[in-house]
């Protein structure tokens, strides 16, 4: 019985950092989706997003929850300007494999960059939002839900919903996924293949802002946190299937889950192989994740 | 047409601007480095090296040592330098230890055999110093450091100096105090929870309580984790603390975000007992900010140096120039080592490193400076290397501020014990 | 020739090194000298299997910590010199690079990357766990050049010379070896690879444990000579990659040099960096690291080294002249195989393939003589092309059989059907871009020739048989269609094939074109080949075809002579229509 408690409290505790790894990463699939870029720089923008909230949050003592919501047409903007100034330059249609592979490495150097920044003005002192709704939990009988990570997972429940329909629903949304199926098509059907790889690409900084701005409730902000999570972030998004926004949402909730309950049965030190095992395992034996749609195989 | 072409035309131009420029750069930056010549500085000053972090996760405490190494040299230089050496100042020489091994060890070479320093100082993380002065020895400069790891000063070497008491006393020290502390409160401790992650500095302090002292007095651990750093979520320990209510908790922790969402997860999850961490980032002010002075209250440290009574002018002093909440063991340490190699500069009465390293070998201060900065009082090394009776602090954050709570005779306050 | 020069330059480079080795003189400049050789030993690991073959490897750190750790360990436990340990940790990463590269090779792309991505972080976890996170290498007071510790950096400098030096000469090995072309063609294009002959999966794996061996080395030489201290950090952690990448890509990767300029740039670089402006702008050097990357990919993404060579080419153009030679229909040299005598050549019975439920290719059997042209006709979607792959070994027949001189080749590999003598061109033609032309054929050549030698005159041999020869030296680029058509003939032919599968090989030519390609075929079958076409020019294949084959929705609904197939009534109905009928009628009149 007393197994039985832990598990649905280590199942609740994964889950709900669970909704906030599949907030992070449903903006990596989509950029993933979208043009086909593995962005490396993902959990850097995450770590601005934190910092931008916690600005808000010091200086106009705005609740981070709120703040974070503002943080998102910002980061849209930012974006935007990345795409604009940085990757549309790779498009150039010679070699989709090496184009693919310049985005890679371009990505990689844009995290390097942001981190380093970062390092280089924001003082290295670790900073935090401090809210008593951080260390207050829930009381479900037996069961502690932290306050703070459940308005993080309501959040981020509600924007993966809203990016969904957006996508499905909206016309901006299907000339989108247009472009994603086939950009040549799209293109003879007047859809800006561009433009739509631009807001695409957007959209997924944004939502890792907003991620961030989520995970300052309760984490700690340094300069390198960006690190932490990305490796995350890409398992996820493989176990989802690469270019599912839908399949990387619930593969976020699932990593969380996965981390959580492996502690049932592995010491503390061993949780991250088990997400290690994790990617192995679906890359080995279902590379298409579980709702991916082509791979590129070999 | 015309428009692409000249489209082309201006990229191509750019594109080879740009080759042009970061060739000059890489060109420049190369003959710069083979020509690199050495600070100047006054001829008579006497320098000393400080390598510590100062960039990555790290440079926040190696911001904090390299301040109260400054201050030492002020004090120093103000009140007339180096007399066995004619007054000459001391100059502090500063390195970047970055965040990886390479670059810690880079630094020392760069800094030790550019630069004529008499010793050095650093570098927080033991691996660094591990690394740092297998430089040192082999270029036969003294080396003094507060890191507390054990195998810093097992490696048979002559020019290592540890000040700190190495983890091993310190977790042996911190036992003593809170078992008796909890009998005067009426209280016998049996079980005992092992908390920390897997980083050289926790392990050394965990596992001999596990091994040998907690088993010596008849206490049993049980919870026992360790993590790789990052810590992902608090839960699951804070989770298994609940179910095992030990009497007491050990913890150490170095990477700050781990040890902050620990203490959230000790709130979050109601529990209230007593917390015994190991080093200084358990008392540094950003606790106040990020988690709140709530949360990490009573929670007690076991650190190499910490304010002690009479030191409150120091302190003053510190907090006026730097403009930081308290001083801890960090620029403390820095401070008295600085000090400690004055003194054997006075003893050696020379700037060459192997008199210094003598002198430092032959130190025995019962006053000054020094000694007053580091428990019990005495600054005289073994063999090894290793402070003899080295002491450690406990700290115990009070009303949010972290106060020296034990040995007695050094406590500036009374050490609370608020579990029952 | 050019190899010559290649080893003079090698040569060059270590001579210079050596003059650099003893003129130094600051120990913290022979520190440098020591990473950057340290660190162009990693780049040139890491460029035979992501630079020469094209997978992008994120974690050949797992291969350099494993030769620090295993170096160190044995040390501390058995007292092995790690001289010795070295290539003990040699030898574990090679037995890792199989382990890791059985399951992992199945993937491409951004997969791969991922996938090797898991391995060094795994092993940082395990080290934490198994309790190394900091192993202090012990000074060596007694006999300390036995444990590898000089007192003298130039002694670390020359160790790592003699590792680097190595390793360049491996590369320069590879490059002008099967393996080195092998790989080549499987980085343009995997596919067209195996059905030329190239046993993919062998070539990278073997790539791959050549790979690992360099970076355990180096891990080991580091551990010794830079680090002192071993963590799990410092040598699986992800700077090791970085490191790696950055000098590699702004180098250039797919080359020797490449890595080797990379690493005398950003080493030395990095380094100045730290140490002038390090501590005021800390973070600076992963700022520069950063914005290399960036620039180098928009700029020069092929590397510094390539960009370099480009204009250097362009300079000395070879007049690639456009002349085709009138060739002299020379027979190509064909291996001697045992041929069953009698029979048919290819049989195929009941091949069927589906996919996702719909059967392309259903129950489809017909056979093919010795020295015969066979041409198969149909509807677009009647599973012509599908039928090619099932018989090249690119698809799997669901049923049934395919025999080759008496043997089944179902089920075989492509790179394994192509050596067993069937070639194939393909719809599009698809050559090595990076590969000159001679070079393209040679890939074929190499399938049933080991050297290069003889290779390169194998595939001179086969492209004057098609009449390319004076473009052997040029790039593809900028070839017609026809001769692109050519060149993927003479690739066949260079393989050794007896049975050739052209795919459409009339598509987009024009008149001339198809009397040349319908030339080219007659001489193939004069020489002794057989062969296989697919077309949709009736009339054409009416002039060479021996007999015709007719696939609709995916069945064989006639064969048999072309005559009396074009008047199938079935076949009309289907494919040619009764225009066509009224058309034969006034083509006969």
């Amino acid at each position: 019985m007393i197994f039985f408690t832990e598990a649905v409290q280590y199942l609740i505790t994964g889950l709900l950092v669970g909704g906030v790894y599949a907030l992070m990463s449903i903006g990596l699939a989509l950029i993933f989706g979208v043009m086909r870029v593995m962005n490396f720089a993902q959990g850097d923008f995450l770590m601005l997003g934190m910092y931008v909230t916690y600005y808000f949050a010091a200086a106009g003592g705005v609740d981070p929850l709120l703040g974070s919501l503002l943080a998102a047409p910002l980061f849209f903007l930012v974006g935007v300007v990345v795409y604009r100034t940085l990757l549309v330059r790779l498009r150039k249609g010679r070699d989709p494999q090496r184009e693919m592979d310049a985005q890679l490495i371009v990505t990689l150097g844009l995290s390097l960059l942001i981190s380093n920044a970062a390092l280089m003005t924001l003082s290295p002192t670790p900073r935090g939002l401090p809210s008593s709704y951080a260390t207050t939990p829930f009381l479900v009988g037996p069961l502690l839900i932290n306050q703070a990570r459940s308005y993080a997972f309501l959040l981020a429940i509600i924007l993966s919903v809203l990016v969904y329909a957006f996508l499905t629903r909206t016309d901006l949304g299907k000339a989108i996924r247009a472009a994603t199926d086939d950009a040549e098509a799209a293109a003879y059907q007047g859809i800006n293949v561009s433009r739509m790889h631009q807001v695409a690409f957007g959209i997924g900084i944004a939502l890792a802002g907003t991620a961030g701005g989520l995970v300052a409730t309760y984490h700690p902000i340094t300069p390198t946190v960006g690190m932490d999570f990305i490796v995350l972030m890409f398992v996820a998004v493989v176990l989802g299937g690469l270019g599912s926004v839908f399949g990387a949402f619930l593969g976020g909730l699932l990593i969380g889950v996965v981390q959580s309950l492996t502690l049932l049965f592995f010491p503390l030190q061993l949780q991250n192989i088990a997400i290690f095992a994790v990617l192995l395992l679906t890359l080995y034996l279902k590379p298409r994740g579980l709702f991916g749609q082509r791979v590129r195989e070999v | 047409m015309k428009k692409g072409s000249r489209r082309r035309c201006r990229v191509n131009g750019l594109r080879f601007a740009t080759i042009v420029v970061a060739l000059l750069t890489i060109g420049t930056s190369l003959l710069v480095s083979l020509a690199y010549l050495p600070s100047s500085s006054a001829a008579a000053d006497v320098k000393i090296a400080l390598i510590v972090p100062l960039s990555g996760r790290y440079a926040r405490q190696g911001q904090l040592k390299k301040m109260g190494a400054e201050m030492a040299i002020d004090e120093i230089n103000a009140s007339g330098g180096v007399k066995a050496l004619g007054g000459a100042n001391i100059a502090l020489v500063t390195a970047d230890a970055g965040d990886t091994v390479e670059k810690a060890v880079s630094a020392a070479q760069r800094v030790l055999t550019r630069e004529k320093v008499v010793a050095g100082i650093g570098a927080w993380l033991s691996s660094f110093t591990l690394g740092i002065t297998e430089v040192s020895e082999r270029l036969h400069i003294p080396w003094v450091t507060l890191s507390y790891a054990d195998p810093i000063t097992e490696r048979g070497y002559r020019y290592v100096f540890q000040s700190s008491p190495v983890a091993g006393i310190q977790a042996t020290r911190a036992l003593d105090l809170v078992v008796d502390l909890a009998k005067a409160n009426g209280r016998t401790l049996k079980t005992a929870a092992l908390v920390g992650d897997t980083t050289a500095t926790s392990v050394a302090f965990l596992r001999p309580l596990k091994d040998k002292l907690l088993p010596a007095k008849g206490i049993s651990v049980v919870v026992d984790e360790s993590w790789s750093p990052p810590l992902a979520d608090a839960t699951p320990i804070a989770q298994k603390l609940r179910s095992a209510k030990p009497d007491i908790v050990f913890y150490g922790g170095i990477n700050f975000p781990d040890s902050a969402l620990f203490l959230q997860k000790v709130k979050e999850f109601g529990l209230a007992m007593p917390i015994v961490g190991v080093g200084a980032q358990m008392v540094s002010p950003e606790f106040l900010d990020v988690v709140g002075k709530d949360l990490v209250n009573n929670v007690m440290a076991a650190v190499a140096s910490h304010p002690i009574r009479g030191q409150e002018a120091l302190i003053e002093k510190f907090k006026k120039r730097t403009g930081e909440k308290f001083m801890t063991q960090d620029p403390l340490s820095t401070y008295a080592n600085v000090w400690i190699i004055k003194e054997a500069l006075e003893r050696a009465r020379s700037a060459d490193p192997t008199a210094v390293r003598d002198a430092l070998a032959a130190l025995d201060l019962t006053s000054g400076p020094a000694a007053s900065s580091l428990a019990p009082g005495r600054i005289r090394f073994d063999e090894r290397g290793r402070r003899v009776g080295a002491t450690p602090i406990i700290a115990q954050w009070q009303g949010g501020e972290p106060v020296t709570v034990f040995p007695a005779e050094l406590a500036t306050h009374k050490p609370a014990w608020p579990w029952h | 020739m050019r190899r010559l020069r290649s080893l003079g330059t090698i040569a060059l480079v270590i001579a210079a090194t050596l003059a650099l080795t003893l003129l130094l003189q600051e120990r913290y400049h022979h520190r440098i000298l020591t990473l950057v050789l340290l660190w162009a030993t990693m780049g040139l690991a890491w460029n035979i299997i992501s630079g020469y073959a094209g997978q992008i490897s994120f974690g050949h750190q797992a291969f350099f910590g494993i030769g620090a750790y295993t170096t160190v360990l044995l040390i501390l436990s058995v007292r092995l010199t790690p001289w010795a340990g070295m290539l003990v940790g040699a030898a574990a990463a090679a037995v890792a690079a199989i382990v890791i590269g059985v399951p992992t090779f199945r993937l491409g792309g951004i997969y791969f990357a991922l996938a090797t991505l898991a391995y060094p972080l795994i092993f940082r976890i395990l080290m934490d766990f198994l309790g190394y996170q900091e192993v202090p290498i012990p000074l060596a007071t007694s006999r300390p050049g036995f444990y590898m510790q000089f007192a003298d950096p130039r002694a670390y400098d020359l160790l790592s010379l003699a590792v680097f030096a190595v390793t360049l000469l491996m590369s320069h090995w590879i490059e002008n070896s099967r393996l080195g072309y092998s790989l080549r063609a499987l980085k343009e294009n995997q596919h067209v690879a195996e059905a030329m002959g190239v046993d993919t999966f062998r070539c990278k794996m073997v790539a791959y444990v050549l790979s690992a061996i360099p970076a355990a080395l180096a891990g080991a030489i580091y551990a010794h000579a830079i680090l002192f201290v071993v963590t799990p950090d410092a040598v699986f952690g992800i700077q090791v990659i970085v490191q790696t990448l950055v000098l590699s890509l702004v180098g250039g990767a797919g080359s020797k040099w490449g890595p080797v300029l990379g690493a005398a740039l950003m080493v030395p670089v990095s380094e100045t960096l730290d140490a002038t402006i390090g501590d005021v702008l800390p973070g600076i050097h992963g700022v520069v690291y950063g914005l290399a990357l960036i620039l180098i990919m928009l700029f020069a993404p092929e590397g510094l080294y390539w960009r370099g060579h480009a204009l250097l080419r362009r300079r000395h153009a070879a007049p690639g002249s456009g002349r085709r030679g009138i060739a002299a229909p020379s027979s190509p040299s064909r291996p001697v195989r045992a041929t069953a005598v009698g029979g048919p050549l290819l049989e195929v019975a009941g091949v069927s393939v589906s996919f996702l439920g719909l059967r392309a290719v259903a129950d489809v059997s017909f056979s093919v003589a010795p020295g015969e042209i066979l041409g198969i006709i149909g509807p677009n979607g009647a599973g012509k092309t599908t039928l090619f792959n099932a018989l090249n070994g690119f698809l799997a027949s669901a049923r049934g059989t395919v025999r080759f001189r008496g043997e089944r080749i179902d089920g075989l590999a492509p790179n394994a059907i192509c050596r067993r003598g069937i070639g194939r061109t393909f719809q599009v033609p698809r050559t090595f871009a990076h590969l000159s032309v001679v070079e393209n054929v040679m890939v074929g050549a190499f399938a049933r020739e080991r050297h290069r030698g003889p290779a390169r005159e194998l595939a001179l041999q086969a492209l004057a048989f098609v009449g390319l020869e004076s473009h052997a030296d040029r790039p593809p680029v900028g070839l017609t269609t026809l001769d692109l058509r050519l060149l993927e003939l003479s690739r066949c032919v260079a393989t050794g094939a007896d049975l050739i599968l052209l795919d459409e090989p009339l598509a987009g030519l024009s008149r001339d074109g198809v009397t040349a390609i319908l030339g080219l075929i007659g001489r193939l079958r004069a020489a002794g080949f057989t062969v296989l076409l697919i077309e949709h020019t009736i009339r054409a294949l009416l002039q060479i075809a021996d007999r015709l084959v007719v696939l609709d929705h995916g069945s064989l609904i006639a064969a048999g002579l072309p005559g009396d197939v074009t008047k199938n009534p079935l076949v009309i109905e289907a494919y040619l229509g009764r225009r066509w009928l009224r058309h034969v009628e006034t083509l006969r009149t």
